[in-house]
């Protein structure tokens, strides 16, 4: 395995109830770098992301086999810290939700709840992931209204702002744009862009104009299997597998 | 940018405050489940208490004797045991009770869900939950001085303290248990049914008759069952309007007869008899009876609710409640039980030639409703869901009007200030309201913490398993359980058993655990409340449960737990029956010196005055007027939480 492999996965196999949702998934992911994960609905491109941070944990009848390394660590070796798992890798999810907080209290929430009091590096966290999150200059008068009343582009870039507070190393994002118009999409998109500087995403997505625009790695799942990985550029131009193809070109999905 | 070294401290800190944190997370995981474990550890000693008690009776006299014999007379020279004619009333009562309520409930919510402007809407809803609020002893105070004189001269009676009173009284009390679980099940019904069925063409009659009506049946038979249950199990106003001769009615079908129920015997004899003897021992078997019957009601309605409640998500492969070639006999006997029924009481309420006109004009619209423009049967039946409506608006208007009528006058800065003296007709009830007062702010201390912590455990850290349904069941079967049986527990375990004796303690944790399952219920809905992608957004920032609960779930379900909390604390206030026999004495001229003393309390003084002490009618007034005030001031506080906050979180 190559130094720069953030997460790795391994003959990856999920369960829910009966349904096999994952089937024999290995995929590395590269640091610093955005791979997207494309695919037709209920392919289990979220159910895969949701592994990376074991969010799975907190859905009844989940099984799973195989392993996922982050750091070469496998996440379900008996006494991982799933607390400290998940400051590593944040997640922002489909739909925005910010709590119903402050837009200060958003972002310092994480923070808070790793321990940080002093309330000056409070205020500087929050001010570099309101920026970092290019949200600061529409809220830094107004830090104390209630998130619910941005919009919802807004909403979705505050929670983005929330998950960087924490200081994670990989940042998971499950369709992140579907609740939002074109630019607020346009917004994140290029936020996204700036992010990859510091940070490895990994970016579920059923737009793949969205994948090809943001992403430099992108693999294709269909019924649980992971077709096919690989540079960007390489599956929208040449595809390996003819299942790929079909989709990309649209003949299905 | 190293921003992670910097905000969280080396890593050698940082795991040792993980394992410290990872030990308190199961401390407060363990914490919560002792809560939870509570409802099962109560219930089990309710059951393993009365039965206790109970066993002498039915080894002396033999369950089949217990169960059937005719004759109720335990003070008698040769005393008899037999509690057929208590349980014969028991039914008789609860059912004329659903033959007056369930047509007006019906209606009533039908009226709210469908027809109501939102106007009305805002007036009749707090009106309903009102008579939620009205405590039993009054209802029962009302029934004894204004009911049953009513019917005394109506029917030119000697008294009117008859099976009829009763029922119309117990009907009235389950009025809004079944009007607002009904409306909740109309309201529950897809717009989709409402529109596809108009798009046809149907009238707004047809639609709810035919499309919602039935789509929301097992929810209304749900709410009658719920209020089945409820007027079983109520006590006081029942014992005070029922006449409570031990007989079985001659002919069955005479309302006009006076008749006793198995709560009723448990309200007028425990308080008077000794403590171990055979009679002592027959009650607690009689209360053993009422809790199984409470239990099969509620458990059937709670069985009914969760029923629909996961067909909703419609999985495949269930099973239905009633095996489909069972429905349609069963569905087709009921009706016509039913109808038989209604005539039966028709002819047996009214003079003979009222009652047929009354058949005649039912069985004409039945044959006849082919001939009938669809509209006019339209406009005939939302006059009749009007007139129930009003009906219910107007038993409100009525009991309110006669309680601050009659009340307002005896209220002074005296009667507030000053205790009781010549047996309550003079002086003030000053000691009943501190009493009260007392009892209710033990009862929440207790129950709270109990109650929140136990459905942050069912609803925070469990999933659906055998554990979890053990609670739940637990806490279902404490909700059920009539207070009266609450009464007797504590009587039994905290009086007697644990030698309290007669003391505010004694009321307080029988009052808490009465009220544990609302606080309980409450709690879990407003838990529920919160959508699970602020706990995963919480959880995926790498906060722990407890804080993810603490600090994201908790904030915003405050509401809905002091308003549930708030209702409990109006329910403890107004209760009489748990606090008859393990808390209060009638007149004391002093406040308690500390939770070991008896107190005084505005219920149980009401309840004196009005059965014990003639003469006292200015007094009885003013006391049931305090209480009502109290209560409803409790519960429209609660309700003004409710609305408040949700407008707050939605704007």
């Amino acid at each position: 395995m190559s130094s720069d492999v953030i997460i790795a996965t391994h003959d990856l196999n999920l369960w829910y109830n009966s349904t096999h949702a994952l089937q024999s998934v290995s995929m590395q992911v590269k640091k610093n770098n955005v791979t997207a994960l494309i695919g037709p609905s209920g392919c289990g491109k979220s159910t895969l992301l949701r592994c990376f941070n074991r969010l799975n944990d907190l859905i009844d009848h989940v099984r799973v086999t195989g392993e996922i390394t982050l750091d070469s660590e496998n996440i379900h070796r008996p006494g991982t810290d799933v607390v400290s798992l998940r400051k590593r890798v944040g997640m922002v999810f489909q739909k925005p939700n910010p709590f119903p907080k402050s837009i200060y209290e958003n972002v310092a929430y994480g923070p808070r709840v790793h321990g940080v009091r002093d309330t000056k590096e409070l205020d500087r966290i929050v001010e570099e992931s309101l920026r970092h999150a290019a949200l600061w200059d529409e809220v830094k008068d107004r830090l104390s209204d209630s998130a619910l009343s941005l919009s919802g582009g807004q909403q979705q870039r505050l929670c983005i702002a929330r998950t960087l507070a924490v200081g994670p190393e990989v940042i998971l994002m499950d369709e992140p744009c579907s609740a939002l118009d074109p630019i607020a999409t346009a917004k994140i998109e290029n936020l996204i862009d700036l992010l990859k500087k510091e940070y490895t995403v990994i970016i579920v997505t059923h737009n793949m104009q969205q994948a090809a625009r943001v992403s430099d790695y992108t693999g294709f799942m269909y019924l649980g299997k992971l077709i096919e990985c690989g540079k960007t550029s390489q599956i929208f131009e040449h595809p390996n597998e003819e299942l790929t193809e079909n989709y990309i070109t649209g003949r299905f999905g | 940018m190293d921003r992670a070294g910097t905000q969280m401290g080396d890593p050698g800190r940082d795991s040792g405050r993980n394992t410290a944190a990872a030990l308190r997370e199961r401390g407060i995981k363990t914490l919560f489940f002792c809560t939870a474990a509570t409802a099962v550890i109560v219930v089990a000693f309710i059951l393993l208490f009365l039965l206790a008690d109970a066993l002498p009776i039915f080894t002396l006299v033999g369950l089949p004797d217990f169960l059937l014999g005719q004759t109720w007379a335990p003070s008698a020279a040769e005393p008899l045991y037999g509690i057929f004619p208590l349980i014969v009333g028991t039914l008789l009562v609860t059912f004329g009770a659903m033959v007056f309520a369930v047509p007006l409930s019906i209606g009533t919510a039908v009226y709210i869900a469908e027809l109501a402007s939102p106007r009305v809407k805002s007036i009749l809803k707090p009106a309903i939950e009102l008579l939620a609020g009205i405590p039993s002893v009054v209802f029962g105070f009302f029934g004894l001085i204004v009911l049953t004189d009513f019917i005394r001269v109506v029917f030119d009676l000697p008294t009117g303290e008859t099976w009829l009173a009763a029922s119309v009284l117990l009907g009235i009390m389950a009025l809004p248990t079944i009007i607002s679980v009904s409306e909740d099940a109309i309201t529950a019904i897809p717009r989709e049914y409402r529109e596809g069925s108009l798009a046809i063409g149907a009238t707004r009659w047809q639609t709810i008759s035919r499309v919602i009506v039935p789509a929301a049946l097992s929810g209304i038979a749900a709410a009658i069952i719920l209020g089945i249950g409820r007027a079983v199990g109520e006590t006081m106003a029942v014992m005070m309007v029922a006449g409570n001769a031990a007989i079985i009615p001659d002919p069955i079908w005479n309302i006009l007869s006076p008749v006793r129920t198995l709560t009723g015997t448990l309200g007028i004899e425990m308080g008077e008899v000794a403590v171990g003897s055979d009679h002592y021992s027959a009650l607690f078997g009689v209360a053993v009876v009422l809790l199984v019957i409470t239990l099969i009601i509620n458990l059937s309605a709670v069985a009914i609710l969760r029923h629909i409640h996961e067909g909703s998500s419609a999985r495949p492969g269930r099973k239905p409640l009633l095996p489909a070639q069972l429905k349609e006999p069963v569905s087709r006997s009921l009706k016509y039980g039913l109808i038989g029924v209604v005539i039966i009481f028709l002819f047996a309420a009214l003079p003979v030639h009222l009652a047929v006109g009354i058949l005649l004009i039912g069985v004409a619209g039945y044959f006849g409703r082919d001939r009938i423009s669809r509209f006019h049967i339209e406009k005939a039946s939302f006059g009749l869901i009007i007139i129930s409506a009003l009906t219910v608006l107007i038993i409100l208007v009525i009991i309110l009007a006669d309680i601050v009528i009659n009340g307002l006058p005896a209220l002074s800065w005296e009667f507030l200030t000053q205790p009781p003296t010549d047996l309550g007709r003079g002086g003030g009830i000053y000691p009943a309201i501190i009493g009260t007062l007392y009892l209710v702010a033990g009862a929440i201390a207790i129950a709270l913490p109990l109650g929140v912590g136990a459905a942050i455990y069912l609803v925070e850290y469990t999933r659906e398993g055998r554990i979890t349904k053990l609670i739940r069941t637990g806490v279902d079967l404490l909700n059920g359980t009539p207070s009266i049986v609450f009464g007797l527990f504590g009587f039994a375990f905290i009086v007697i058993y644990l030698n309290v004796g007669i003391s505010m303690l004694a009321g307080q944790v029988t009052l808490a655990l009465m009220v544990m399952p609302t606080i309980i219920r409450t709690t879990e809905e407003s838990l529920k409340s919160i959508p699970a992608s602020l706990r995963e957004g919480s959880l995926a920032l790498g906060a722990t449960k407890w804080q993810t609960i603490s600090r994201v779930v908790l904030p915003p379900a405050v509401p809905g737990i002091v308003t549930g909390s708030i209702l409990s604390i109006g329910r403890a206030a107004g209760e009489t029956a748990p606090i008859m026999f393990t808390a209060v004495v009638f007149s004391q001229r002093f406040l308690p010196d500390s939770v070991f003393d008896p107190v005084m309390a505005l219920p149980y003084h009401l309840f004196i005055l009005a059965t014990n002490v003639p003469g006292a009618s200015a007094s009885k007034y003013g006391t049931a007027l305090v209480l009502l005030i109290l209560v409803v001031g409790l519960y429209s506080a609660a309700i003004w939480v409710r609305t408040h906050f949700q407008n707050k979180i939605r704007g």
